[in-house]
């Protein structure tokens, strides 16, 4: 996928425009309507069920960044982005329950903003580890050991061994009050939401900048040939580390984020279908394209929903419905990605594209 | 030391229902290129369809023969749906599209079946176990291993000397070859998954009638990975030894080091396993190195 065409009579006439990420006035005005509504009519008018939607999308689209720098910018196929997930929320809890935090900390709430960022490096440093085959396999391989990491990162260390710290049992849950930033305690899915709308923003911003300099261009020449991109002088394994460091970094956030959405931290929420999950909504998006984590996000999160509102009217005539409707879940979300990878390989994000292009070359498409 | 022989038969005859799963896994990839993810759900499939027949009364031998044609019928429909059409996609988007029939069997099967634990009743085997010198053997693992064993021989027998399995292993060998000298490569693919399927529903079968029949038997569908990689993706007898060499890794886990890490050792020995061994000897004991070129 190249890039947008622009509409006839757009002419540059500097370097600045012409890399200037809104480069005309339609486009300016575009984004600034969907600011508009994402930050101002979305929390206006959304109760709390569609707010919470929003927070499940926001998630989404958090974990599904890292599997998109991954899989889509790398091709370093992964399929075990939840265990960073769950590595990152699993620091942040653990440093807001155990650390011995000074009092001004608290009161400042620096607390849950510094556990973040611990939680993200510490998610970077356990994906280079299983990041570290990637310099000697690749393929179908690589995919093996990211699976690896998955079940011995969840199943293993995280359910027998990290969930017994404090003497909890099962399941951590973080007392209210304790997810604080700044002044504003984190609480309710309003509050939810406008943090997840900044990571979000933050990281899909940083995300499309670093495409943009060495660091993403030599990604890419590693997935589009990566002995091509050695013999150009790539170093192709400090390259594919630093990828697992970035992916692991975004999937820590997206773990610490979604603490504050969760009222007890289990390994139940990052299990192995999470890390498919992902990778699905990439692929249903588009790989290789920041739009298609997005779309694909929000695509698949709506189609579950949605079917689960159809479902619920049906369920007062088949009470069994209701039971099953985990069921149907997987099995849609199965032939979705088969139905997909089959009719649009390209993703939702290739139909945007090409819809992008038909109107700013209308009407002469030639 | 009594401990250590059990561990020793429990693995070997564990090992042999492995090594059958494994097989299917390795004829579709040996005959298709199609790495398959969705194989424990297949398992599961094949499991559930013998449990129906037998609950209704069908001998058990004769619930696995109609198990097994279903699983032949419903292995030709999968590819002639899902996969014919990816012929020479990459990777990616066909290992993505079995992780997707996985999900889509395994809600199936939920749907169909339920999730609670079901057990062939009455049991098939008597639970008497045998005493051979020393040792005591469940006759469950017995009968299991040795269901497994004369399946594997008779699937490597129809592969070496019948005609279609010849057809097989020349298009795995070089399809332009094998599809100019007038093998069909459709027909070929189709009867690889069929083979699978049926070689993952007697899997599934015996290990539901050791352990009781849920959806965590498709967890033998993750298991078969680490036996393929320790026996090289390609190869028969790869998958044969590979399948005993993880049925005793695991079991003599479970049984020396639960010990040292409680927990599920068990499960997750295999894979830890495979993570250090793809690092030293990506290409298994003997599976075929690729070489690259750009």
């Amino acid at each position: 996928m190249s890039a947008t065409w622009l509409p006839c009579g757009t002419y540059h006439e500097s370097y600045a425009q012409d890399h200037a990420w809104w480069q005309t006035t339609f486009i300016k005005g575009k984004m600034i309507l969907l600011f508009i509504t994402v930050f101002i009519v979305i929390p206006a008018v959304a109760d709390d069920y569609w707010l919470s939607v929003c927070n499940q999308i926001g998630y989404t689209i958090l974990g599904a960044l890292g599997v998109q720098l991954l899989i889509g910018y790398c091709g370093q196929i992964t399929l075990g982005h939840a265990a960073f997930i769950a590595v990152g929320a699993y620091t942040s809890t653990l440093l807001i329950l155990e650390f011995p935090w000074p009092q001004f900390m608290l009161n400042m709430g620096l607390a849950y903003p510094i556990s973040i960022l611990i939680a993200a490096v510490v998610a970077g440093i356990w994906s280079v580890l299983f990041g570290l085959p990637s310099a000697k396999v690749k393929g179908f391989y690589l995919i093996l050991t990211t699976m690896a990491a998955q079940f011995i990162t969840v199943d293993f260390i995280l359910t027998q061994y990290v969930s017994q710290i404090g003497g909890r049992g099962q399941a951590f849950s973080l007392p209210p009050g304790t997810i604080k930033i700044g002044p504003w305690s984190i609480e309710n899915d309003i509050q939810v939401y406008f943090m997840m709308l900044v990571l979000v923003v933050l990281c899909v911003a940083a995300m499309a900048n670093l495409m943009r300099t060495r660091v993403g261009r030599a990604w890419v020449a590693i997935r589009d040939n990566d002995i091509s991109a050695e013999v150009m002088g790539i170093n192709v394994v400090l390259y594919k580390l630093l990828a697992f460091f970035v992916a692991g970094f975004i999937g820590g956030i997206a773990g610490a984020f979604w603490i504050s959405n969760l009222a007890a931290i289990s390994t139940e929420h990052f299990t192995w279908f999470l890390s498919l999950w992902l990778v699905g909504v990439i692929l249903i998006g588009g790989v290789g394209s920041l739009h298609g984590a997005i779309f694909g996000s929000i695509f698949m999160v709506m189609v579950m929903e949605i079917l689960q509102l159809a479902i619920m009217p049906l369920a007062d005539t088949f009470p069994k419905l209701l039971m099953d409707f985990l069921f149907i879940k997987e099995a849609a979300f199965g032939l979705a990605i088969c139905a997909f990878m089959i009719f649009e390989p390209n993703g939702l994000a290739y139909r945007w594209w090409q819809i992008k292009n038909y109107f700013n070359l209308w009407p002469f498409s030639y | 030391m009594e401990l250590f022989w059990m561990t020793m038969t429990t693995g070997i005859m564990v090992g042999g229902i492995y090594a059958l799963v494994a097989l299917g896994w390795v004829l579709i990839y040996k005959c298709s290129g199609v790495l398959n993810l969705a194989m424990g759900e297949m398992t599961l499939i094949g499991a559930y369809v013998t449990l129906s027949f037998y609950s209704m009364g069908v001998p058990f031998l004769l619930a696995l023969l109609f198990s097994l044609i279903i699983g032949f019928l419903l292995g030709i429909l999968t590819e002639r749906i899902f996969l014919d059409r990816l012929i020479g996609e990459p990777v990616l988007t066909v290992i993505m599209v079995t992780v997707g029939l996985s999900f889509f069997f395994k809600g199936c099967v939920e749907l169909i079946w339920g999730t609670d634990t079901r057990v062939f009743d009455p049991p098939v085997f008597s639970i008497e176990p045998l005493h051979i010198g020393p040792l005591v053997i469940g006759k469950v693992y017995l009968w299991s291993f040795l269901a497994a064993i004369v399946l594997l021989v008779i699937f490597v027998a129809f592969f070496k000397y019948t005609r279609w399995g010849l057809a097989m292993q020349a298009t795995a060998d070089d399809e332009m070859a094998a599809l100019s000298l007038g093998v069909s490569a459709r027909f070929v693919y189709a009867t690889a998954w069929a083979i699978a399927f049926m070689a993952a529903g007697v899997g599934g079968t015996l290990l539901g009638n050791i352990n009781g029949l849920n959806i965590s038997v498709s967890y033998l569908g993750l298991l078969v990975l680490p036996v393929v990689v320790l026996g090289g993706l390609n190869s028969v007898p790869g998958a044969i030894v590979g399948g005993i060499i993880i049925g005793l890794l695991q079991n003599f886990c479970g049984a020396y080091l639960d010990k040292y890490f409680p927990g599920g050792v068990k499960e997750i020995a295999p894979f830890a396993f495979m993570a250090v061994f793809l690092l030293f000897k990506p290409y298994g004991l003997w599976g075929w190195e690729r070489i690259e070129r750009v």
